[in-house]
């Protein structure tokens, strides 16, 4: 298992490096000139050439990549040469924000989800198995965004049950705040995960150990809950480690259309006004983030499965 | 295979009840709305980025900047440009070079650096043109030499030449900002994003980045009592999600959307009202004089006249602006009553012109930044303009690579839009020679125009400076290198329990804003 574990989390430090050169080149490939559009139309020459120089603009690409991954060793991402601030400072402030919003929505569409998929496997080809597979494909098929609209519209300006914008301050005031974009973000995820939870439990409640389970005479609940489920949830694991990209991808509109701050907000932001630091700081997190969860994932699954230890 | 489920111990009544009580709490309003509870909400379109006005970045720095320091003036609220005193007692122009200012006697910094002196002014306009600073703010300044300090709360500013945006944007806007000379010297020269000493009559409290903004009243203002306990600013970029925050009375004020104006105009939620007014943006269309293609003055004419600025303004703007005749805007000297093209197309006159062109079969691409506004805009010109047979490639472009076309030498077409400040000579800036290809994209070249902005803007004569602009436009038009289209509008709702106080372009000066 310690191999195991060791060999996991080596191949996402070399993941994090290619994304992050990737990224570094990218973001200087697109056109624009950072210091013009970071500066404004009135700044003089002399001005441009500080920033210039300040950023390190004046390097080749290889010597300012080479640059950054040194400072990246060091544990240091750079300053926002604009505002003064410390990247670090700049992205970890907005990180939380983003990270309450994903693990609410995961939160709440796999508890939603594996219980819709339970119970339409336990009810096979019912009626209750037909309206589940209705809603589920309904919930994949409503894009996030539009969810997001028609839920501020109902639940915030008509209803006003909900806030429409920003994130509240406090535990609840914070958790009120997250009920929509949440809702909005998670709601597919409801959907998918019911199918995947159903499609595998059918499955495994076929094989010959829930055959002896029955046997030994165990309740259908112990059998489901203990013995079904834990082999079913496997690929929900999987699929929720690999989702966490999605997710971080769907937070920068909800962030936008909620007003929240956030990762994908700053990371827009950032992009439009070319301000080099700050991209790569948010990029360089939430490839992290996917790539640390997608090894906690296989490592869950792992431990679940010993048969994904030794790759058979 | 069956699966058996135990049945929850819920009866009926039970239900019932549970279902009876959880309806009656959903149709309680359950989130705080804007209350009259001494705070007002309010959308700035981005978020703070410094409280140092030496790096400030516009209007949204600006916006909380001008709530808590103090100017010598400030700008008026209401629908005409004006300034009114603010830590100035007395100021007046002792010659075309030389103004005079006495300060307030009660006005003092937060955090013990104590009553604002001459020397804070001297210092908080000296270190804008110092070249150590490095402040993008530093051309608002012009001419300015350097402030002579006379007595305690007296001083004379002195000009290198006579500077008449000195009175419109350099003392009343962003540059006009007086900072605490021994907070700031203590910091190190250079403030950051939280406040080093404030005086105005609300202080910065509280900011958290990309969430809000607080300030509260200053307990130690002597001034005119301030009418909120404390003043929320949220920033929100997106126009939509603002109008969803007022119509969910969650926010007091927000600038709206052009293609929201006629929802609001109908009913504005909440009791809440519209206020339309004018901006001082200007959009248009610009033609590179520098391209091959684009030599021939009968063929810039012939577009000039091809383009219908009332289909666009219907198409892109839902009607909710009006066509400009320029680059300077109504309410402000060198407006222009007329352009010398008319709004409307003429068809007829453009295919004379393009056939006295000689040029057949042309074939151009057009510049647009990818926002909707522009690219129906561009959409509307490329029908129009193939109505003379020349043919429009449509080239969308991201902000970013956008605003870096000012090298960009196979530019053709362009279609621009600039913000602008309260003086004719913020507009003329960018389109004189020494802007060729930096923020010209036109490569607009004119030794009179050149003249003309820089005799205009040391003239002191309204009158004179009005004549002034108005021809340096009609030099613009003329070259044919450019078709004017709007000055856009600022459309404004606000609740029914505050009394906005905006500039007559419809920015806030939250220190005038008032409860209904």
């Amino acid at each position: 298992m310690l191999q195991f574990t060791l060999k996991r989390f080596a191949l996402a430090a070399l993941i994090l490096v290619v994304a992050v050169t990737v990224m570094f080149l990218m973001i200087r490939a697109v056109p624009g000139d950072p210091v013009s559009i970071m500066l404004g139309p009135r700044a003089t020459p002399e001005l441009k050439a500080r920033l210039i120089s300040e950023m390190g603009l004046d390097r080749s690409i290889p010597e300012q990549l080479m640059l950054y991954f040194g400072g990246l060793l060091r544990g240091d991402l750079g300053v926002d040469v604009f505002s003064g601030r410390e990247v670090t400072t700049i992205v970890f402030e907005q990180l939380p924000h983003t990270l309450r919003l994903i693990f609410s929505a995961i939160l709440w569409s796999a508890v939603l989800g594996i219980g819709l998929g339970c119970y339409a496997a336990a009810h096979p080809n019912t009626w209750i198995d037909r309206v589940a597979a209705t809603l589920s494909v309904s919930f994949i098929a409503a894009p996030a965004f539009v969810v997001a609209l028609l839920s501020l519209l109902l639940f915030a300006v008509h209803l006003q049950w909900f806030p429409a914008i920003g994130v509240g301050d406090g535990f609840w005031d914070t958790a009120w705040h997250l009920v929509l974009p949440s809702f909005a973000i998670g709601l597919s995820w409801v959907g998918y995960i019911a199918r995947l939870v159903r499609a595998s439990m059918l499955e495994v409640m076929g094989e010959s150990h829930i055959r002896t389970a029955r046997a030994f005479g165990l309740s259908e609940r112990r059998i489901i809950g203990i013995y079904a489920l834990r082999i079913a949830i496997l690929p929900v694991v999987t699929v929720i480690g690999v989702g966490m990209g999605f997710l971080l991808s769907s937070a920068v509109f909800t962030e936008i259309v909620f007003a929240r701050p956030g990762l994908g907000k700053l990371v827009i932001d950032s992009i439009t006004t070319r301000n080099y630091p700050i991209v790569m700081g948010a990029v360089l997190v939430s490839t992290a983030l996917f790539v640390i969860s997608t090894a906690i994932a296989d490592l869950i699954n792992a431990i679940l499965d010993p048969r994904a230890r030794s790759g058979t | 295979m069956r699966l058996e489920w135990k049945k929850a111990p819920v009866g009926r009544r039970s239900f019932l009840k549970g279902a009876t009580a959880l309806g009656a709490a959903s149709m309680l309003p359950m989130r705080a709305m804007a209350q009259d509870d001494g705070v007002l909400r309010i959308r700035n379109y981005g978020d703070l980025s410094t409280m140092d006005p030496a790096h400030s970045v516009g209007v949204v720095d600006e916006t909380i900047h001008a709530s808590v320091y103090n100017k010598l003036i400030q700008y008026t609220p209401g629908t005409e440009w004006g300034w009114q005193m603010d830590a100035a007692a007395m100021i007046e122009q002792g010659d075309a070079t030389h103004i005079n200012f006495a300060l307030r006697d009660d006005i003092g910094f937060t955090n013990g650096h104590g009553a604002m002196t001459a020397e804070d002014v001297k210092f908080s306009f000296e270190r804008i043109i110092a070249d150590a600073t490095g402040s993008p703010n530093k051309p608002d300044m012009g001419p300015l030499s350097h402030v002579e300090v006379t007595g305690e709360r007296e001083g004379t500013i002195v000009l290198k030449d006579p500077f008449a945006p000195l009175w419109t944007i350099a003392l009343p806007y962003i540059t006009g900002n007086i900072v605490s000379k021994a907070a700031t010297e203590a910091a190190g020269g250079r403030i950051g994003i939280d406040p080093v000493a404030e005086s105005g009559p609300y202080l910065r409290t509280s900011w958290v980045a990309k969430e809000k903004t607080v300030l509260t009243r200053n307990p130690d203002w002597k001034g005119e009592a301030p009418a909120w306990d404390s003043i929320e600013i949220l920033p929100i970029d997106d126009e939509s999600t603002a109008e969803i925050a007022f119509d969910s009375d969650e926010i007091d004020l927000t600038r709206v959307s052009l293609g929201s104006v006629e929802r609001y105009r109908a009913d504005v939620p909440n009791g809440g009202t519209l206020v339309e007014n004018p901006s001082l943006f200007y959009v248009w269309l610009g033609m590179n004089l520098d391209h091959p293609k684009l030599q021939n003055q009968k063929l810039r004419q012939a577009i000039q006249y091809a383009i219908d600025v009332p289909s666009i303004l219907q198409a892109a703007y839902f009607g909710a602006v009006e066509p400009s005749t320029g680059i300077i805007a109504p309410g402000l000297a060198g407006n222009r009553p007329a352009s010398l093209v008319p709004a409307a197309a003429d068809f007829a006159k453009a295919a004379e012109l393009l056939a006295e062109s000689g040029e057949t079969n042309v074939s151009l691409t057009l510049d647009v930044l990818n926002k909707t506004e522009f690219t129906t805009t561009a959409q509307v010109i490329q029908a129009t303009l193939a109505q003379i047979g020349i043919t429009l490639e449509i080239n969308l472009l991201e902000s970013g690579a956008f605003w870096s076309s000012g090298d960009n030498e196979d530019l053709q077409l362009v279609l621009n839009r600039f913000s602008m400040a309260p003086d004719p000579s913020y507009a003329t800036a960018w389109f004189t020679t020494e802007q060729a290809g930096i923020w010209n994209w036109e490569r607009f070249r004119n030794d009179e125009f050149d003249q003309l902005h820089a005799a205009a803007s040391a003239e002191t004569d309204v009158a004179k400076r009005d004549e002034m602009y108005r021809r340096a436009q009609d030099l613009m038009e003329e070259s044919g290198a450019y078709r004017f289209i709007t000055h856009e509008a600022t459309p404004v709702v606000h609740s029914s329990r505050i009394t906005p106080a905006l500039r007559p372009d419809g920015l806030p000066l939250l220190r005038y804003f008032g409860k209904a």
